[in-house]
């Protein structure tokens, strides 16, 4: 049945009128985060350490961004270096189907390796992997202690995204000449996926430290040789680090102790001036096109406790047609010339991309996984088990599914 | 039994591959974007020990995913070349193709200008055809019958007339040449008195 429009109209329009309200109040908390970023820029050790106690110390509520270059920076875009090759992978899969019996997996992922400058030249390939065997398809616990944790769903995600570094580390070690190099991937660096108590300790443990910084190394190694940076690139991100930063530099109290300052159940806090704001809006206000912001350390505890030696930082980047965030791990932004680089590459990517970075839009393509694939990925698993006389069972949900029958 | 063509990767002569095939007809994929063989020219391709005539009909340049739509991109820059240079996934992400209508086929080394058994096979690689050959294949002009005959989905006149504009340029006697393919299109079409007149003309 079609949606009833006739009652969804007049829930739109609450809706609407409500985000009208709202504005106003915005408005006001955007001029207090301004006028407290001024302020604090102007002695940013007191804060940098504020910060660094209270996330030390985990007294905070808000993950604050730590603050490594600066507060209010704004930085004009650098020239793009007259050679420069972009990689970006960027993957798709076909989830595990717990409607149907054979248990597998499959991950494509996209590669692109864009050069300009004397010589553009492009490379475009995708790489599907199945995943079928028993050991694939599960984490094991090293100590054999708790149970395989099954590799589907926001697990299937992290993993992809592992196969995306893997397939850019690769790529990267394959290059011939010296010319300055960024490497890409779509989304966060940081696996959100297995923050908190989601997954057991060892499947992080794979995954970010067994695997990821692996990759991370293998292309760190590479930088020693010639330019080469890492970051990935976040469209409309909703991350609140720097105005949380602003919460606790606004925060009235000595020592930063949230649950007993402003107890859970307290009304309104002092920090709530700037409540509900994100850092792009901050950033929006901020950064003419084309600037960056200063760059940021991630405090979160993900990265703190698994991604050593990479500490994970962010800027973000007014690309003219939004406010985009880029993350690099250190050794990318502590090197002036890559992170100046990485800083007019990006840019000039999502000039020649219609507003987001090209090679990662055709990276994207290359990976793409539609759902006639799908179908036709397990239509194909079908004919081929059947071929050896292995019939599978499926559900009578899946097969109600593929039927749409009046 | 006839030599295959050489395969290796350095033949220059080696511009595409068929990637859809039909008696009468067969698209071709080349090489190179942009690249595709000037409109009449002779072309040819194998199947098993026979090898195929074309006469290129038409070319296209498009997008190789079809779902996605070309835009323009250089309204900042001073030459197309520039298009392509600050965008280099272009020559990946398009592709230029050609028709050719099967004008004829040789096996045990004799043209015969009537189709040949089976079409080119998919992926077929796809040669222009040198000077000689070109000779070779226009001592008789019967193939005029074949182009002339092709299904109306493109230009057919154009394509005759483009043809014989190009063989008549291999000739050592140009001008008897279109003089012979005049008085053979004559009896040809000799109850189609305006469709002739329209390919006489162009062969000027």
């Amino acid at each position: 049945m079609p949606l009833d429009f006739s009652q969804t109209i007049a829930q739109i329009d609450s809706m609407a009128s409500r985000l009208a309200l709202t504005r106003e109040s915005r408005r006001h908390k955007l001029e207090t985060a301004m006028a407290t970023m001024t302020d604090h820029s102007r002695n940013l050790p007191a804060l940098r350490d504020r910060i660094a106690t209270a996330m030390a110390s985990r007294t905070s509520t808000w993950l604050a961004a730590g603050l490594l270059e600066g507060l209010d920076l704004h930085i004009a875009p650098p020239s793009v270096p007259n050679e420069f090759t972009v990689i970006a992978a960027d993957g798709s899969h076909i989830d595990v189907d717990r409607h149907y019996a054979a248990h597998c997996f499959l991950i494509n992922i996209g590669l692109v390796r864009l050069s300009y400058g004397r010589h553009p030249e492009a490379s475009l390939s995708s790489s599907p992997s199945l995943y079928f065997n028993d050991e694939d398809v599960v984490l094991m616990s090293p100590s054999g202690g708790e149970p395989p944790e099954p590799i589907q769903g926001p697990l299937l995600g992290a993993k992809r995204s592992v196969d995306e570094c893997r397939a850019l580390a690769r790529a990267a070690t394959e290059l011939s000449g010296d010319a300055t190099t960024v490497c890409l991937v779509d989304g966060s660096l940081i696996l959100w996926g297995l923050t908190g108590a989601a997954y057991p300790r060892f499947v992080t443990e794979a995954l970010i430290k067994g695997d990821l910084i692996k990759h991370f190394s293998q292309i760190q190694r590479l930088s020693a040789r010639h330019p080469i940076g890492l970051a990935s690139y976040i469209s409309f991100p909703r991350n609140t680090e720097v105005v949380n930063a602003l919460r606790l530099a606004i925060c009235p109290f000595d020592n930063i102790d949230c649950d007993r300052n402003c107890p859970p159940k307290a009304r309104s806090k002092p920090c709530d001036t700037v409540g509900g704001l994100l850092d792009r809006d901050i950033f929006r206000h901020l950064l003419k096109p084309g600037e960056r912001s200063a760059f940021f350390a991630s405090l979160s505890s993900i990265v703190i406790n698994l991604y050593d030696p990479h500490r994970i930082c962010f800027f973000y980047l007014n690309t003219g047609d939004e406010i985009a965030r880029i993350e690099v791990p250190l050794w990318t932004a502590s090197d002036k010339n890559v992170l100046s680089s990485t800083h007019a590459i990006i840019l000039d990517q999502c000039r020649r991309g219609n507003g987001y970075p090209v090679a990662l839009s055709e990276a994207h393509e290359q990976a793409v996984v539609s759902s006639r694939d799908r179908e036709e990925f397990w239509r194909l698993t079908e004919e081929s088990l059947a071929g050896k006389n292995i019939f599978l069972e499926t559900s009578l949900k899946s097969q109600s599914k593929r039927t749409r029958w009046l | 039994m006839d030599q295959p063509f050489t395969q290796s990767a350095t033949d220059i002569n080696k511009i595409g591959e068929v990637i859809e095939a039909r008696t009468d007809q067969l698209l071709a994929q080349c090489y190179r974007l942009h690249e595709a063989p000037p409109l009449g020219s002779l072309i040819k391709t194998r199947e098993g020990s026979i090898e195929i005539y074309g006469i290129v009909a038409g070319a296209s340049t498009h997008a190789l995913d079809s779902g996605r739509r070309i835009i323009a991109r250089g309204e900042h820059e001073e030459t197309d070349e520039a298009v392509f240079a600050a965008n280099p996934q272009l020559a990946r992400l398009l592709v230029t193709d050609f028709t050719a209508i099967v004008a004829g086929h040789k096996s045990d080394g004799t043209v015969r200008h009537y189709l040949p058994p089976r079409p080119a096979r998919i992926h077929a690689f796809v040669h222009t055809c040198l000077a000689d050959e070109a000779r070779q294949f226009a001592a008789s002009l019967d193939f005029i019958d074949l182009i002339a005959a092709a299904r109306r989905d493109f230009a057919v006149d154009e394509v005759v007339a483009a043809c014989l504009r190009r063989l008549a340029a291999v000739q050592t006697d140009p001008q008897d040449f279109l003089v012979r393919a005049g008085k053979h299109l004559t009896v040809l079409m000799s109850e189609e008195f305006q469709r002739l007149n329209s390919i006489l003309k162009r062969l000027k």
